[in-house]
């Protein structure tokens, strides 16, 4: 899958899942996700934990380590291209 | 205003079915968490929770209740009620009175049936046995027809704080004149839907909790019930007194929906103004039941509230780490605890703590030991951020 | 005494914000659904997290909350806001069979999320309390409010109560046959079969203990539960005799919800009052549920405040021009009831 097509459909599976009212062109590559950007939280961040297993196949056990992949949309894109399993 | 007292109570937990149990094993340091064996999860056989390893069936068989629709939360709550209920002598000529009012907190309520409720929520079939059971209220409405109370009866729910608002609520019916004795506490029974809950907040251990510690993982599960019976000093001249009912506060912290604020002002404000209402300063506090989850937030929190609060916090220790979190009963077993406290002039030990949370320097007490206390606080805080304080007096 | 400052409601009917009870809007499938506002008020990113029961209690809460300045406390009833979360909690449970699962339905199921969200968004430390206890949820946060006014003279609290239908409550009642077949016709209260109609609502009202300025007081309130009829007009009795000594009630407001079962509660409670006692009805504009009498309180208030009501309210036409004292009567599935004092400012 192209990185743009990746990024597209993360973005409308971020605002699915957590029940956001933006659009997908709404959501900045570079924006933060927590905190000022799209103003998630720490359940959010385990929300999206989730939506990464479920998506594609990635296990994350400390949501510490989440919050490393969990900045912005570009970070979440680059770890999806490494460790996807499905 | 009216002092309160507690004339009867009685407990159920990871620890034993009686008071008197459950006193041997906190003084023995016992720890009642183990893998859980009684539900059909994934989990069994693995996660460690402090589980009564008595089957809903043999329950039941031990309280002669033979009803259909009975759910184990509604048994645990009956067996702690029938106790509390016995040791304040309350004949059931008594129960029936208009001035006997009875408050129950519960947090799972009937929804302990997880996979009945969600065939029956399904309606693919006809319904269960347990189409009234599932309701927060069923244990209550259970006890009322049960003991045919014609008094108040009611049911909260805020979370972990559920019983200890329970405990607070009957005391204020006493002061407002409404009532003349309340049978007040909770019950929660480990369940599916609880189970999964935490887990999926990433707050349940995996091994057996280690409150206060710097290196504490989460919580572990329980389940119990707990009752007490308050009663006014007017109306208990001649009855044996376990404790007074010195203060009481609840507020809400504010914040966040599940987890404390990093200042913990709801704990702070809850500790601080159950001391005002006693009529108390931090100092005669002499021994803290702490709410002690061993999540990070919380414990880390109420050593905060607790540093803000005491210029040198009391001694403290979490019993969670003998029963793990039950939740919606927590606040009364706890209550139950602190009684026992202060009847036997003891403290029992907090368990696994091994290194305390560096950045507050604090260690509960490690080690039984007998020692005068007078004056002694119980935290409950919940989701919600709903906090509680009770304080607990020597009579 | 309780006094009661403001008051709003989201119903089945058009009550919120404007209030119109002339036209009867009448169910849908067999349900009446409440009618939701378009909640400019709250903040989107907040609105995300809200289950349908909290955004109905948040919006009706958030008109009272811009006026009603600071408040000493938030006390809440409901018997199954979060439900619907347990409910989506429990399919994942099942679906995922124990696995990876999200946690936001889990901590949206507490029922205390109402009166939180209210002490989040509005920052509030005060008395923060959730009552669920079933059909007397509503009472039981009355009495506490009644308490905590007089514990605390000069004080004011939020009051409110939600209940929503969901599938988890709209299934399990309908198998206990609670409710009406779908398919049935004719009268709502003289259809003469058992069971009700489904109803969801939001009530909230700004409570002190300041008469100053007030719509209408609570001298008193009581709960029961018995499945005996006798009890509970001799318990009524008492009652009256105790809060309303010396003067009638003008006006009952009947719990009645159409269920053949539960009408000899209703009418012995009618029977017990003088002749002249007016007798109206709000259940066919509300439907059953928990805490419906959380809506009944604001027809009370409704009614006290304007001294008029819709004719398809009248079961009994009053007899007395200016209405002062109303007795709300209301019992749930024949087990647990009340009896409400209001009287108007």
């Amino acid at each position: 899958m192209e990185t743009a097509e990746l990024k597209e459909n993360l973005k409308k599976q971020i605002i699915q899942f957590l029940n956001l009212s933006v659009t997908p062109a709404e959501i900045k590559d570079d924006e933060p996700l927590f905190g000022e950007g799209l103003g998630l939280d720490s359940i959010d961040s385990i929300e999206l934990i989730v939506l990464l297993g479920r998506e594609y196949g990635i296990t994350i056990q400390d949501p510490k380590e989440g919050r490393k992949i969990l900045v912005d949309i570009n970070t979440m894109v680059a770890y999806i291209e490494q460790h996807r399993t499905k | 205003m009216s002092r309160i007292f507690v004339t009867g109570m009685g407990v159920i937990s990871a620890l034993g079915n009686s008071v008197s149990e459950n006193r041997e094993a906190l003084k023995a340091g016992k720890c009642g968490i183990t893998p859980m064996e009684l539900i059909d999860s994934r989990f069994a056989g693995k996660l460690p929770c402090g589980e009564i390893k008595l089957s809903t069936p043999e329950l039941a068989r031990s309280l002669n209740a033979a009803q259909p629709g009975l759910t184990r939360t509604a048994l645990l709550a009956l067996h702690a009620f029938n106790q509390a209920v016995a040791s304040a002598g309350l004949s059931p000529e008594t129960l029936s009175y208009p001035s006997t009012v009875f408050i129950n907190g519960t947090t799972v309520g009937g929804m302990c049936l997880t996979d009945e409720l969600y065939h029956d929520a399904e309606a693919k079939e006809n319904g269960s046995e347990y189409l009234a059971a599932y309701d927060y209220a069923s244990i209550a409405l259970y006890l009322q027809q049960k003991f045919s109370l014609s008094g108040l009866v009611n049911t909260v729910n805020t979370a972990c704080s559920s019983s200890a608002n329970a405990i607070m609520l009957g005391a204020r019916l006493l002061q407002s004149g409404r009532a003349k004795r309340a049978i007040v506490g909770g019950v929660d029974c480990l369940a599916k839907f609880t189970i999964n809950g935490f887990n999926a907040l990433h707050i349940l251990s995996s091994d057996i909790c280690q409150p206060f510690d710097e290196a504490r993982k989460g919580l572990n599960l329980g389940e119990g019930a707990a009752f007490l019976v308050l009663e006014k000093e007017e109306d208990s001249i001649d009855k044996e007194k376990l404790a007074e009912l010195t203060g009481f506060f609840n507020t809400n912290d504010a914040y966040h929906p599940s987890s404390l604020s990093e200042n913990g002002e709801g704990p702070f404000l809850a500790m601080q103004e159950a001391l005002a209402s006693a009529n108390l300063r931090p100092a005669d506090i002499d021994f803290i039941n702490a709410h002690g989850t061993a999540t990070e937030n919380n414990d880390a929190v109420e050593s905060k509230a607790m540093l803000r609060l005491f210029d040198s916090p009391p001694k403290f220790a979490s019993t969670k780490s003998n029963i793990g979190h039950t939740l919606g009963a927590a606040g009364a077993i706890e209550a139950v605890f602190s009684i026992l406290n202060l009847q036997h002039q003891e403290l029992y030990p907090s368990l696994n703590c091994e290194n305390g949370i560096e950045s507050t320097g604090l260690m509960p007490v490690v080690e039984y030991t007998q020692q005068p206390l007078r004056h002694i606080m119980s935290n409950s805080f919940g989701f919600g951020g709903n906090c509680s304080s009770l304080i607990f007096s020597k009579v | 005494m309780l006094f009661i400052h403001q008051y709003a409601c989201i119903s089945a009917q058009d009550s919120f914000p404007e209030v119109n009870l002339d036209a009867v809007i009448a169910p849908v499938d067999g349900k009446l659904f409440a009618r939701e506002p378009a909640y400019d008020g709250i903040p989107k990113g907040t609105l995300r997290r809200m289950s349908k029961p909290v955004r109905m209690a948040i919006g009706a809460a958030s008109v009272l909350l811009k006026t009603s300045g600071r408040l000493d406390g938030i006390i809440g009833a409901t018997a199954n806001a979060g439900m619907d979360d347990c409910f989506r909690f429990l399919q994942q449970i099942i679906q995922y069979e124990e696995g990876l699962l999200t946690p936001g339905n889990f901590v949206q199921s507490t029922p205390n999320a109402m009166p939180a969200q209210v002490s989040m968004m509005t920052q509030n430390h005060g008395y923060n309390m959730t009552h669920v206890h079933l059909g007397l949820a509503f009472e039981n946060a009355l009495i506490d409010a009644s308490m905590l006014v007089d514990e605390h003279p000069g004080s004011k609290y939020l009051l409110g109560t939600v209940d929503d239908i969901s599938a988890y409550n709209y299934n399990i009642n309908r198998l206990g046959g609670w409710y009406k077949a779908l398919n049935s016709h004719g009268d709502f209260y003289n259809a003469g079969t058992t069971g009700s109609i489904p109803g969801e609502g939001a009530a909230m009202f700004i409570v002190s203990s300041e008469k100053s300025g007030s719509i209408a007081g609570i001298t008193a309130a009581e709960t029961l539960h018995t499945e005996d009829a006798a009890l509970v007009v001799d318990r009524l009795q008492t009652f009256l005799s105790l809060h309303l000594p010396n003067e009638v009630p003008d006006l009952l407001l009947s719990g009645e919800n159409g269920d053949q079962q539960l009408l000899p509660f209703y009418e012995g409670c009618e029977q017990l009052l003088p002749p002249g006692t007016g007798v109206l009805r709000y259940k066919h504009l509300t439907g059953e549920f928990p805490t419906a009498n959380a809506l009944g309180l604001w027809f009370g208030c409704y009614i006290l405040q304007h001294q008029r009501f819709p004719a398809h309210m009248v079961k009994v036409e009053p007899g007395v021009e200016k209405l002062r004292h109303i007795l709300i009567y209301n019992n749930f599935k024949g087990l647990q009831h009340s009896f409400i004092l209001l009287s108007g400012s």
